[in-house]
C-alpha cells in the first residue's frame, strides 16, 4: 500500500477531527448526571474561603458523613467547570465565588434547588439581596451565602483633621453624606495638602457607584440599559473626581498605592470589609489613625461567595445539613473571627466576635459601620453578562484619567464598544 | 485509520528503499518513539483540533455547544478591541525583539572576545530567563511606578520631569517591552555565542591578513556566517512574542490598563474564554493568533532564510 504523507496526515486530521466532534456530543448530553458514591461528602472550597475552626468542627460535627474538604487553589471556576465537564469527582458541595454566581445561574440545571431540599427554613436567617444573587429568575435558590463585601469609606484620620477635615467618623458621615460632598472635602483637603487625593482611582469610584445602584447595565429582559441615566450619573461623578483633580490615579493594590495608605498621599480607601486586611498589610507607621465611616451616598457591595450542592451530590439533604450547619450564624460569627470573613447573617453581628473594637482603627468597632452598612445594600439584578458589558466603561474612563480623551467622546465610545460585546452574546 | 498512524510516516519516507519491508517491521522503533507522539495527541493534537472546531461554534463552557458557523469571525471583523489587541501585540514585539536581538548580538560579540570570568558572565546574562514572570512583573511593576519607583526617582534626581509610565497608553508599552528584552537578551545572547564559536577562526585570520577591521569582519564573516542562528533565534523570539501575556497582565491587569495598551491578543483570548465564558469566540481569537505567528513565520523565513541557502 502505497501511502503518501500528505493523505495521511489529511487522513488522521480528519480521523481527529470526528474524534473531537465525537466527543464533544457525548459532553451535549451531560444533562443526565451521574451520582457520587454515597457515603462520603466531597466538599470544594479555594484557599481561605472558609475559616478553618469552622471548617474543622464541621467536619468533627459530622463523623458518618467523611467529609473530604480539598482546597482548590488557582483559578476555581475553570477548575469547577473543567470537572463539570469531564463528569467525574464532581464535589458534593462547592462553593461559588461572587464574581462568578451570576454567570454560574444559567447553569443552574447542574446544581439542585436548594428549596427542594428545605432552604426555606433557613434562608430568612440570610440577607435577603443576598440570597437573591444566587437565585435564578424563575425562583431556584443554587447557593447559601457564606459571606459578603459590604463596602465603607476607610480615612486617615491625621491626615482629614491636618487637612480641616473633621476626623471623627460620626462626623465624617455627617459631612460626607454624598459624593458631591465627598469631593469637595477633597478639593479642601487639597488646599492645605496639596499631594493629599481623596480619591485614590475615580475608575474605582465609578464601579463603587454602579455598585450602590439599584439597576446595571442589562435588565432582567436581556437588554441593554448601560446608556441610561443611572450609569451616566456614576460616569459624571468619577470625571467630576478627575476634572476636580481630587483623583490620585492610584490603582488599588499597585506598589503605589500600597506605599500612599502609609505615606498619607492616599489617605482614604473606598472598600469592602476585606480591604482593611489590604490596608493593614500595607500599614506600618499610621497603625492606629484609621478611621471607618459609611460609604457617602449609601452602602454597596463587593463580591462574597456561596456554597451550593451539585446535582450529582449522592445525599442531597445530607450535603444541605452539612452546609446549614457550616453557615449557620454562630458559624458565621467564628469564621469572622479566623479569616475576617464577613457574615451574611445579620444575627452574627451581634456576636463577641464582631463586636471587638480594632486598634488599628483606633479602638473603633468597625461592625457599627458596616452591620448597618450590610443590611442596607440596594439589589439590583446581575446578568451572566454583566461584568463583560462593564469593561469598555472602566477602559474608558481610564482615557478620560490620562487625559487623552474627553469625557463625551469616551463615554459615546464606551456605550458603543459595550453594545457590540451585548450583541456578541444575544443581549439586545 | 487512526491518528497514530501518522506518526511512522516521517521516518518510514526518509528510510532507505531497499530496507523497506512495511511499516510494521520497524515497530520496535515507533514503540520507542511513541511515547512523544501519544503525548503530543493527547496533549497537542487534540486541543489544537477542538479549538479549531470551537472557533465555529457558541459555548459557555458548561451547557451545550452549538455551531453557529462563521459567527465568531464576522463579529471578530467588526470588533475593535481585537484589531487594537493585534496592533498592540505587533507594536510589542517589534519594540521587545529589535532591541533584544541588537542587545543579545552586541553581548554575544563581547563575550566571545572576553579573556576572563566568560562562565561567570553567561550565568548572569541567563538568570533574567530562568527568573520566575511574575514575580519580574511585579518588580518591574514597581520599577516603573509614580511616585516611588525607580525609574521616576531617577529622572528626579536628574532634574527630568518624570512620568505616569503605567497610566499613559504608551508607558505601559515601554514598561512591557523592557521587561520582554530584560528577560530574553541573556537567552538570544548565549545561543548566538555558540553560534559564533562554530565559525572557523581560519575565516577570521583570513581576513585580517587582508586587511579587515573589527567592523567589516563581523558584517561580512560573522552575520552572513550566523545567519541560520540568527533565524531561529528571529523565529522564536516571533513565536514567543506573538503570545506575550503575563508581562501585560500582572504589570497593568486583565483589561490592559489604560487604554487597553497592554492588551494583547493572547490575552483578550483569555478574557473572552475564562471571564466572559465566550469559548467559542475566544477560539476564533486563537486561530486568529496562530495564523499571525504563521504569516510571520513564514516572512521571517523568506527574508532570512532564503538567501542563506544561495
Amino acid at each position: 500500500m502505497e501511502l503518501s504523507r500528505r493523505t495521511l496526515i489529511a487522513g488522521g486530521f480528519a480521523a481527529m477531527l470526528g474524534g473531537t466532534v465525537a466527543g464533544c456530543s457525548s459532553s451535549m448530553d451531560a444533562g443526565t448526571t451521574k451520582k457520587n458514591a454515597s457515603g462520603n461528602i466531597a466538599l470544594w472550597c479555594w484557599p481561605g474561603g472558609l475559616g478553618k475552626s469552622v471548617l474543622d468542627d464541621t467536619i468533627a460535627h459530622f463523623p458518618d458523613q467523611h467529609i473530604k474538604y480539598s482546597e482548590v487553589g488557582g483559578d476555581f471556576k475553570q477548575k469547577l467547570l473543567t470537572t463539570f465537564n469531564g463528569g467525574t469527582s464532581i464535589p458534593d458541595i462547592t462553593g461559588i465565588k461572587g464574581e462568578d454566581i451570576a454567570s454560574m445561574l444559567p447553569q443552574a440545571n447542574r446544581f439542585v434547588d436548594l428549596k427542594t431540599i428545605g432552604a426555606d427554613s433557613i434562608l430568612g436567617d440570610y440577607l435577603d439581596w443576598k440570597v437573591k444573587q444566587a437565585t435564578t429568575l424563575d425562583g431556584k435558590v443554587l447557593g447559601i451565602p457564606i459571606d459578603i463585601g459590604p463596602t465603607a469609606l476607610f480615612y486617615r484620620e491625621d491626615v482629614f483633621t491636618a487637612g480641616g477635615l473633621p476626623g471623627d467618623p460620626a462626623k465624617v458621615a455627617e459631612q460626607m453624606k454624598t459624593w458631591d460632598d465627598f469631593l469637595a472635602a477633597g478639593v479642601e483637603l487639597k488646599k492645605s495638602n496639596p499631594k493629599a487625593f481623596i480619591v485614590a482611582d475615580a475608575a474605582d469610584l465609578y464601579g463603587t457607584i454602579v455598585n450602590q445602584g439599584t439597576a446595571r447595565y442589562i435588565d432582567k429582559d436581556n437588554k441593554f440599559i448601560g446608556d441610561q441615566d443611572h450609569i451616566r450619573k456614576a460616569w459624571d461623578t468619577a470625571v467630576k473626581a478627575i476634572t476636580l483633580k481630587v483623583d490620585g490615579k492610584t490603582l488599588g493594590g499597585s506598589p503605589d498605592w500600597n506605599a500612599g495608605l502609609d505615606k498619607g498621599t492616599v489617605p482614604t480607601v473606598t472598600g469592602a470589609a476585606w480591604v482593611a486586611l489590604d490596608i493593614k498589610a500595607a500599614c506600618k507607621t499610621s497603625v492606629g489613625k484609621w478611621r471607618v465611616a459609611p460609604t457617602p451616598s449609601g452602602p454597596a457591595n463587593f463580591g462574597g461567595s456561596f456554597l451550593a450542592v451539585t446535582k450529582n451530590a449522592a445525599d442531597p439533604a445530607a450535603a444541605f445539613e452539612v452546609i446549614k450547619y457550616m453557615l449557620s450564624a454562630d458559624n458565621e460569627a467564628k469564621a469572622f473571627a479566623d479569616a475576617q470573613i464577613f457574615p451574611a447573617t445579620p444575627a452574627a453581628y451581634d456576636k463577641p466576635q464582631l463586636k471587638a473594637a480594632d486598634p488599628f482603627f483606633g479602638g473603633q468597632v468597625p461592625i457599627e459601620v458596616f452591620g448597618p452598612a450590610a443590611k442596607n445594600i440596594p439589589i439590583a439584578y446581575e446578568a451572566p453578562l454583566d461584568s463583560a458589558v462593564a469593561t469598555p466603561f472602566t477602559d474608558e474612563l481610564k482615557l478620560v484619567q490620562a487625559g487623552k480623551k474627553s469625557s463625551d467622546a469616551a463615554w459615546s465610545s464606551a456605550v458603543q464598544k459595550a453594545k457590540q460585546i451585548g450583541k456578541r452574546q444575544g443581549v439586545q | 485509520m487512526t491518528l497514530t498512524a501518522t506518526a511512522p510516516t516521517r521516518p518510514a519516507s526518509t528510510a532507505k528503499p531497499q530496507r523497506r519491508r512495511g511499516i510494521l517491521s520497524y515497530w520496535r522503533f515507533y514503540l520507542a518513539l511513541s511515547p512523544f507522539y501519544l503525548l503530543f495527541v493527547v496533549f497537542g493534537l487534540y486541543p489544537v483540533a477542538s479549538t479549531i472546531l470551537l472557533a465555529f461554534q457558541k459555548w459557555d463552557g458548561l451547557g451545550p455547544r452549538k455551531m453557529v458557523g462563521l459567527q465568531n469571525f464576522r463579529f471578530l471583523i467588526e470588533d475593535s478591541t481585537f484589531w487594537l489587541s493585534l496592533w498592540n501585540t505587533v507594536v510589542l514585539f517589534v519594540m521587545s525583539t529589535a532591541p533584544t536581538l541588537v542587545i543579545a548580538m552586541t553581548l554575544a560579540v563581547m563575550l566571545h572576545s572576553a579573556v576572563r570570568f566568560k562562565g561567570i558572565y553567561r550565568i548572569a546574562y541567563f538568570i533574567p530567563n530562568i527568573t520566575s514572570l511574575v514575580a519580574a512583573a511585579i518588580f518591574f511593576a514597581a520599577v516603573f511606578s509614580t511616585n516611588f519607583g525607580l525609574i521616576n526617582a531617577g529622572l528626579r534626581s536628574l532634574g527630568l520631569p518624570t512620568e505616569d509610565w503605567l497610566r499613559q497608553p504608551w508607558g505601559i508599552k515601554i514598561a512591557i517591552s523592557t521587561m520582554i528584552v530584560w528577560q530574553w537578551a541573556g537567552y538570544n545572547t548565549i545561543i548566538y555565542l555558540a553560534g559564533l564559536q562554530a565559525i572557523p577562526t581560519e575565516q577570521y585570520e583570513a581576513a585580517k591578513v587582508d586587511g579587515a577591521g573589527p567592523f567589516r569582519t563581523f558584517f561580512s564573516i560573522t552575520l552572513p556566517q550566523l545567519r541560520p542562528v540568527v533565524l531561529f533565534t528571529v523565529i522564536m523570539s516571533t513565536i514567543g512574542g506573538l503570545q506575550t501575556f503575563t508581562e501585560p497582565q500582572v504589570m497593568v491587569g486583565n483589561n490592559g490598563g489604560t487604554g487597553q495598551s497592554g492588551m494583547t491578543v493572547v490575552m483578550y483570548f483569555y478574557n473572552q474564554a475564562f471571564f466572559n465564558n465566550d469559548y467559542g469566540y475566544a477560539g476564533a481569537i486563537a486561530l486568529s493568533i496562530f495564523m499571525l505567528v504563521l504569516l510571520f513565520t513564514a516572512i521571517n523565513w523568506k527574508l532570512l532564510g532564503g538567501r542563506g541557502r544561495q
